[in-house]
């Protein structure tokens, strides 16, 4: 019966392939491709021209260096792998302990075959994915020349790895879904468990810094000092005892020749059995939760072949009142700000999101005064001020780089709706600006807030003559009247590709989708970038270029107000044009016909 | 009033309609029907708006869609087979926001009795996520309804609805007729077309095969034999397949 369920696994693998090779008879499909391929070739292929970086394994400090950092490596995945275990004790997922999609539900379920034979078919198709993965690590941690060693043998050692974490995991969620379905225990047990975990690790770390304490104090600025001591660690008791079954699943990975790999396979491959032992014999119900999650995953895949926002996770929509009141009679722009901000508020800006925002801000800002402040006192500069100028910068950077991209209450998201947008009595140039209000407003209060901070914290101490008060609140006003301008052609960029290219938008906002989905999305980032720099550049030199030569004239205060009047008609002039574009593209859009 | 002259619509090199001409008075409906792939739903979105035709006329109440496509769209309603709502909007908002966008002055006005026929009343303040698919096909109705249109489009309006849906929607659409409008539905559900249209125009692969009313059309193709159903005169004129 595994035979049936391999050729179903391989066959559909095939299949994939083929369609993936044909399709990319398109060119959006074909781009896309190659730019990923130039990509992966570049980030994970080539090695990074390092200097003074010897041949594999030669120097003894490159050695060293290279033990370092698999074993930094090792020690966080260790450390992963049990936060996941951990997480999975302390609040176990609703979704079942193992996973089907529906057509496997539809085939696999009524289909003559044992539930262990089902268990095993599971385990097979997650193999498919390990190996993948498993290759594209060695492949990604092997171009580091000095981590040395050979690839094939790297991929094998993250073959048991991967392998043996994801039958672990199995293994816990099923024996959590039986004590689920026994009821009686389930708490005692997972209290026990977490217990447990936690006992572990206060045992690793009270070796470890009972090993470091006996340690010789040394210079550990090398390489091989640091791997002297990491080496010391591992091999001292009791701690050696402790990590052994991580020690088990690395030891082929960390093997540099191929008689030690033979030697540490021996082990990791009796680990792997025993885990498997685990699995295939813990008997637990995951039929039902199958059925019900692959609902939920088909229903979510649907509505993103329609152009809806993925939404796996994502609360259910509740009904709430408009933000403001909408009155029937004035411009019709305002219905779509009034829509998209109602829709906004579910999603993006709801009570727990603004919280949680709201809170890391609070500790940040008041947390982090008080360390600065004793970082004052010993050097005596605060430095304060200049981490909230930076923070607020780097907000701003970011929304406007990449606040278009998760601002979507525009066009982008009505687009299962185009049909009826296009039957309302409007011209596409004011439906494109009332569907662009609401995430222009947003973006714009956030970039508001970064200007007001910025503006009061930049040189608090008054240390620049130059930067008086007048002229403070003047560049603020001025950047804070660029800043909707910029943010409205910022999010003119996203939405004009949605029209120009539905079907590449439609297809990179698929979830997953392979290699040429990868490379789409990439274009998308650097075409938003480029155009950004490309429609700021206008302005900035004109402002430039007016501060520069009227400075002299009226001062630099007078001269950045000027300079502001012209970089607001130089953007007011290039939104126009994109929205007119944006309008007049939307109306010819034929999504039936582009989307494929 | 619809009036279309010579509608061509053309994707890359395929012909999908092909000098198409016909009008629609006001308290008549027009039945389109035709195979798969003949041409119906790319008629529909064209006369609608949605699509540009690629040549040709569509005058909807006077006004030409491709001149004066606001004017024109302020007089039509489209109806797509399947529901299209926001999914944030619920019931009552959903009327806000299509009132704003028409400018329907005191929609409160209209939205009530519309409210009340479409038996949605009790769900005015529910999200459409919590609405059957005959209750979103109703908020469709009644948002199309809000502005009191003379031009109205249906495509396959019986899709997912249940036997008493199906009734209400037949009379719907005989009422909204008799009162003035200009309707044009196309459907595959031939018994609909004989229950509810007075003309009916058949497509085949883009081409106008028969049009007229429905006795007309009965009589072209019936061959001398007296009570031919619509479904053999389809068959008929269409050949008894999609090629």
């Amino acid at each position: 019966m595994i035979g049936a369920l391999l050729y179903l696994r391989l066959t559909s693998l095939r299949n994939l392939v083929v369609y993936r090779i044909r399709r990319l008879r398109e060119p959006k499909y074909l781009i896309g491709t190659a730019v990923a391929i130039a990509y992966f070739y570049f980030v994970l292929l080539q090695r990074p021209a390092m200097r003074n970086v010897p041949a594999a394994g030669a120097a003894p400090a490159f050695a060293g260096a290279g033990m370092m950092g698999m074993a930094v490596l090792c020690v966080g995945l260790s450390a992963l792998a049990l936060v996941r275990v951990a997480f999975a004790w302390i609040a176990p997922a609703d979704k079942p302990a193992l996973r089907f999609s529906e057509p496997e539900i539809a085939f696999l379920f009524p289909a003559p075959v044992t539930r262990r034979t089902l268990i095993h078919f599971r385990l097979l198709s997650a193999q498919f994915a390990i190996l993948f993965t498993s290759v594209l690590m060695a492949f990604f941690f092997n171009r580091f020349g000095y981590l040395g060693g050979n690839r094939a043998l790297r991929a094998v050692g993250w073959w048991v790895i991967l392998s043996t974490f994801d039958l672990h995991l199995n293994g816990t969620n099923l024996t959590l879904s039986r004590l689920k379905e026994k009821g009686s225990g389930f708490l005692p047990w997972r209290a026990a468990v977490i217990a447990a975990i936690v006992m572990y690790v206060l045992a690793v770390a009270w070796s470890a810094a009972a090993y470091a304490s006996v340690f010789p104090p040394g210079d550990f600025s090398s390489a091989r000092a640091m791997e002297l001591f990491f080496r010391g660690l591992v091999h001292s008791s009791p701690l050696r005892w402790l990590v052994l079954p991580f020690r088990i699943a690395f030891g082929p990975y960390l093997a540099v020749g191929i008689r030690e790999f033979c030697l540490a396979m021996v082990p990791a491959l009796f680990l792997l059995a025993l885990h498997y032992y685990w699995v295939s014999n813990t008997e637990a119900s995951f039929e039902e939760g199958s059925i019900a999650l692959a609902e939920k995953r088909a229903a979510a895949k649907a509505a993103a072949q329609r152009g809806e926002l993925p939404k796996v996770g994502a609360s259910k929509p509740r009904a709430r009142s408009g933000p403001f009141p909408l009155s029937p009679q004035g411009p019709p722009e305002i219905a779509f700000l009034w829509k998209n901000l109602l829709s906004m508020r579910s999603s993006l800006l709801n009570r727990r999101t603004m919280l949680v925002t709201l809170w890391i801000v609070f500790c940040l800002a008041f947390g982090l005064r008080p360390l600065l402040a004793i970082q004052a006192r010993s050097n005596g500069f605060d430095i304060y001020g200049p981490i909230i100028v930076m923070f607020c910068g780097m907000l701003a950077a970011y929304t406007l780089l990449l606040g278009p991209q998760v601002a979507r209450q525009d066009l982008r998201n009505d687009l299962p709706n185009a049909d009826i947008l296009k039957t309302y009595p409007l011209e596409g140039w004011r439906l494109a600006l009332g569907e662009l209000l609401a995430p222009t407003a947003i973006l714009t209060l956030l970039l508001w807030v970064s200007i007001l901070v910025c503006a009061v914290a930049v040189d608090s101490r008054g240390t620049l003559p130059w930067l008086t008060p007048g002229l403070r609140v003047t560049v603020a006003v001025c950047m804070g009247s660029a800043a909707p301008f910029l943010c409205f052609i910022q999010l003119i960029v996203p939405n004009s590709i949605m029209v120009l290219m539905p079907g590449w938008y439609q297809a990179s906002r698929s979830r997953g989708g392979g290699i040429e989905m990868f490379g789409q999305r990439l274009i998308f980032g650097v075409a938003q970038l480029l155009i950004a720099l490309l429609v700021a550049a206008p302005a900035a030199g004109a402002a430039a270029l007016i501060i520069f030569s009227s400075q002299w004239l009226f001062g630099v205060g007078p001269a950045v107000a000027i300079a502001c009047a012209v970089v607001l008609a130089i953007l007011a002039g290039e939104a126009a044009v994109g929205l007119w574009w944006l309008g007049w593209r939307f109306e010819k859009l034929d999504l039936s016909t582009e989307i494929r | 009033m619809i009036e279309v002259e010579e509608l061509t619509k053309r994707y890359g090199s395929f012909t999908a309609v092909r000098s198409l001409s016909f009008s629609v008075r006001p308290g008549e409906v027009l039945g389109l029907v035709g195979p798969n792939g003949a041409g119906k739903t790319s008629t529909l979105r064209c006369l609608a708006g949605i699509i540009p035709a690629s040549a040709g006329t569509v005058r909807i109440a006077g006004h030409d869609l491709a001149v004066d496509p606001v004017a024109a769209k302020r007089a039509l309603a489209f109806f797509p087979d399947e529901p299209k709502l926001f999914d944030y909007l619920t019931v009552r908002q959903h009327l806000a926001f299509v009132a704003r966008i028409y400018g329907v002055a005191r929609y409160e006005a209209l939205a009530k009795p519309l409210l009340e026929e479409l038996e949605l009343v009790e769900k005015a303040d529910v999200l459409p996520g919590e609405l059957s698919r005959g209750m979103k096909q109703k908020l469709v109705i009644a948002c199309g309804l809000l502005h009191s249109p003379s031009v109205i489009f249906f495509d396959e309006p019986l899709t997912g609805l249940d036997p008493l849906g199906i009734r209400r929607m037949k009379d719907s659409i005989i009422r909204r007729a008799r009162d003035g409008a200009a309707i044009v539905l196309s459907s595959h559900l031939l018994h609909l077309l004989e229950e509810v249209c007075t003309h009916v125009l058949i497509l085949k692969k883009g081409d106008k095969v028969a049009g007229g009313t429905i006795a007309e059309v009965a009589a072209q193709f019936s061959d001398g034999q007296p009570d031919v159903s619509l479904e053999e005169v389809f068959i008929r004129a269409t050949g008894g397949s999609e090629t």
